[in-house]
């Protein structure tokens, strides 16, 4: 399934190492190895059940690219992010960055997962600028996932408020 | 290619001789610089000359002068769009738009700037082309404008045939398909499909689209892949019929959420076709 989704954006890959070989780019940190390793390896691919009220789901699409990613975190009863995947459908750096976004909210807990920024997912991938917005993706895949979860657990509330009356 | 050479240098003189030079907006002549007059020939220098001057460099200690591009092209490029464009190689005015070709010399000229690709394709300004009467045209306008047609001319007429058969080409595969047809109307109305997340997207289709992209995923046989293909090439069908009633009544937003909606799917189709060439 990972290589499944990975292979998607080889084509995309490949232009952006012709970018690369351009002069100007061979400055940057080697962000095309961090990019590749996260499409060939990436992590946390899979999906969490959406109907539990532990997960938040982000879904968010980039219409001028095309791209779609759904993010999803499992949150314990103590507001920590103890799991997360992701499915991305679109280019090398959207898959890399949603990958590295689900490495990075584990562990943290929810207020913590909300000071995620795209420019530090930029920056651990050395994405060129013409692939910043796939970390604006992941960003606001994180941030979609967060609100997702906060809604259910106040629903939740609501209902539980209600049953006690 | 003296066109795209990185040396131009505008003098004094030439300022005299040619005042159109001075209210050209082209962003190549703003960033010239004038150069101590004795470097420079008084008369007009052809663009074979320039090439040949090797030694502009001025004597003695000023080292100021600063190599720059020179757009040795005619002075028709220069001119603003209220001037009436001539040939450059007659002089002879050119009395067609496009113009392709001088009607008098017959030399090949070089595109006009931000001429809009459906008058280049002589197509009615409209989404629901007839791509048969544009590929019709794309084939004519090649037959008499590829550059092999003039590899016995002048360097101009080489230059001016590649930037306008490439010009026509980009036309032709702009206005060919759908969506890229729709993207370049929105455009030429100032408006584009802006880069980042869709924050208004309808969070269904955006879960219909993860399911299509799962189902295509994890397909096991063409068969399975084609029915994705064709489930996806009828709400391309819908999109564009929809687009098409957008855009006639001049709903730009409407044609804008519409055309992202047809990009994923366009994304889509393009990897059925991946999928069912693995197949193979």
């Amino acid at each position: 399934m990972a290589g499944t989704v990975a292979k998607t954006c080889l084509s995309p890959l490949a232009l952006l190492t012709r970018r690369l070989s351009a002069p100007e780019f061979i400055t940057q940190c080697c962000y095309h190895k961090k990019v590749v390793d996260h499409y060939e390896n990436p992590r946390n691919v899979g999906t969490l059940d959406k109907n539990s009220k532990n997960v938040g789901t982000g879904l968010v699409g980039a219409p001028a690219c095309g791209d779609v990613m759904k993010l999803q975190i499992e949150v314990d009863d103590h507001g920590k992010i103890v799991d997360a995947r992701f499915k991305t459908f679109g280019c090398g750096s959207a898959i890399a960055s949603s990958s590295l976004a689900t490495e990075w909210v584990k562990g943290k807990s929810v207020d913590e997962a909300l000071t995620i920024k795209n420019t530090d997912i930029a920056k651990e991938l050395c994405l060129p600028p013409v692939k910043l917005h796939c970390s604006m993706l992941a960003e606001d895949a994180i941030k979609a996932a967060l609100a997702d979860y906060r809604r259910k657990q106040q629903d939740d509330q609501q209902e539980a408020v209600r049953a006690s009356v | 290619m003296l066109s795209y050479n990185s040396l131009r240098i505008v003098c004094p003189f030439r300022a005299l001789l040619h005042p159109n030079w001075l209210m050209t907006n082209r962003q190549s002549v703003n960033k010239t610089v004038t150069c101590s007059a004795h470097c420079v020939s008084p008369s007009f220098p052809k663009k074979n000359t320039w090439q040949r001057q090797n030694n502009l460099k001025p004597t003695g200690n000023e080292r100021k002068l600063q190599y720059l591009t020179y757009a040795a092209s005619s002075p028709r490029n220069y001119c603003t769009g209220q001037f009436k464009l001539n040939c450059w190689n007659c002089k002879q005015p050119l009395d067609q738009t496009p113009a392709f070709f001088c009607l008098t010399c017959k030399a090949v000229q070089p595109p006009e700037e931000d001429t809009s690709l459906f008058i280049i394709m002589d197509c009615d300004y409209k989404f629901s082309l007839d791509t048969h009467k544009l590929q019709k045209r794309y084939l004519h306008l090649q037959r008499s404008l590829h550059p092999d047609n003039f590899s016995q001319k002048s360097v101009e007429e080489q230059e001016y045939s590649e930037s306008y058969s490439a010009l026509v080409n980009k036309a032709y595969h702009t206005l060919l398909k759908p969506l890229s047809r729709g993207l370049y109307m929105l455009e030429l109305k100032g408006m584009v499909i802006e880069e980042g997340t869709d924050s208004g997207a309808d969070p269904e289709f955006l879960m219909e689209l993860m399911e299509i992209n799962e189902a295509l995923d994890e397909v096991k046989t063409p068969e399975e892949a084609n029915k994705i293909g064709q489930h996806t090439k009828g709400k391309l069908a819908v999109l564009t019929e929809e687009i098409d009633a957008a855009l006639l009544k001049g709903e730009l937003p409407s044609a804008k959420a519409l055309l992202a909606q047809m990009k994923y799917f366009a994304n889509i189709e393009e990897k059925v076709k991946e999928k069912l060439s693995e197949f193979m």
